[in-house]
């Protein structure tokens, strides 16, 4: 009878256990990485985004890349960007803006990682007049847009609408032996 | 001293000719400027109610107010909830308007008058929702996204261009309403500050 009870406790006791087990939150965070802080999609302002641009003057000729999950035409050339960024790694820095809407964050993560970039991208933040003024005087808002820069910080050339991998590398060609 | 001049002219002439060469940012796409008379105001475009019109037609005693829309950019999506309280607005004071649809290269993937007058009934459109055929309106207005926003005043001269606000993806999160603003301003007779901004959009699928 004393052992019955016993094993009744043990019982109730795992019951209550498992039952409580239920209400522990779980922190899916740290299951899985939230999108937010992947190092492959950085948040960035369009005052921060200068002075990465500026970072590599003297060393990398710079492509800028403003693309968004939606935009037909931004997927349609962005693998093109990426097979240039594998051809000339040591002379050029393709610095990807994903211009998504802040609900559509892990689905441009999901993208990159699916096109294979294992380099820092960014995820534009802030008010749009700021960053398209800060990426260029000349865009007018409409994506996909790109933007070669020299070595030398020069800008070669910048377009609204989708390129060819023939007009990407030929401005590339340019930036790098300015 | 002809020596002179002969090499002064080949100089000055290979300069001009290098400088085409140049490598500079390209200019910026030429939009109508603040100020220019709405352009191609008698050219006729279809309406999804099956009317022909033109711009002319739909401008008001205060003006008109043409918006660069489409079927399939999540940019419209967004800031369509916006659409009828403007065109509302807009029609209080006595500012007529027109939303048209420039993506000419996609008509057969969502962007026909077909999927137009879906649109406009889906969303209830209060105003008319007409076919850019060619992007030739698109063209002539310097348009390169959409929604893409043009306000002109009662003499059709350019008052506005730009954005609808600065939030597109909420409207309760609008800081700086500047359609709502210049549309007020103007029909007050006020100074629209700002007259244009920029923000993210879908680019006009040209004709190819």
């Amino acid at each position: 009878m004393i052992i019955s009870n016993k094993r009744l406790e043990i019982g109730l006791f795992a019951t209550v256990m498992i039952l409580l087990m239920a209400f522990v939150p779980i922190d899916l965070t740290h299951q899985k990485e939230s999108p937010a802080s992947d190092p492959l999609l950085k948040n960035v302002t369009g005052s921060e985004l200068q002075e990465i641009v500026d970072s590599y003057q003297g060393k990398k000729a710079v492509l800028i890349n403003v693309w968004a999950t939606w935009c037909a035409p931004c997927v349609e050339e962005f693998p093109e960007i990426v097979k240039l960024q594998r051809a000339y790694p040591e002379k050029l820095q393709v610095i990807f803006i994903s211009g998504d809407f802040p609900d559509a964050r892990a689905r441009a993560l999901a993208f990159l990682k699916k096109q294979e970039v294992d380099w820092t991208t960014y995820f534009k933040t802030g008010d749009d007049q700021e960053f398209i003024e800060s990426v260029s005087p000349n865009w007018t808002g409409a994506l996909p847009f790109s933007k070669v820069i020299g070595i030398d910080g020069e800008v070669v050339a910048s377009w609204e609408q989708s390129a060819t991998y023939t007009k990407f590398e030929r401005h590339v060609k340019t930036a790098i032996n300015q | 001293m002809k020596k002179q001049y002969a090499a002064f002219a080949f100089i000055a002439m290979v300069g001009v000719a290098l400088y085409g060469f140049l490598p500079s940012e390209n200019t910026a796409m030429d939009e109508l400027a603040i100020g220019a008379q709405a352009p191609m105001v008698d050219h006729e475009v279809e309406d999804v109610s099956g009317e022909m019109l033109t711009l002319q037609k739909v401008a008001k005693e205060n003006g008109l107010l043409v918006n660069f829309s489409c079927n399939t950019c999540p940019w419209v999506s967004r800031w369509e909830d916006r659409y009828n309280p403007i065109a509302e607005l807009a029609e209080e004071h006595g500012i007529g308007v027109i939303a048209l649809n420039p993506n000419t290269a996609i008509r057969d993937d969502g962007e026909s008058l077909e999927d137009m007058k879906a649109r406009a009934e889906k969303s209830n459109y209060q105003f008319p929702y007409a076919l850019d055929e060619g992007s030739k309106l698109a063209t002539a207005f310097g348009a390169t996204r959409t929604p893409h926003i043009y306000l002109f005043n009662k003499d059709m001269e350019l008052v506005y261009r730009g954005a609808i606000d600065d939030n597109a993806a909420s409207a309760e999160g609008v800081e700086q309403p500047y359609l709502k603003n210049a549309i007020k301003a103007l029909a007050a007779g006020n100074e629209i500050n700002p007259q244009s901004t920029k923000s993210l959009g879908c680019t006009i699928k040209w004709p190819e």
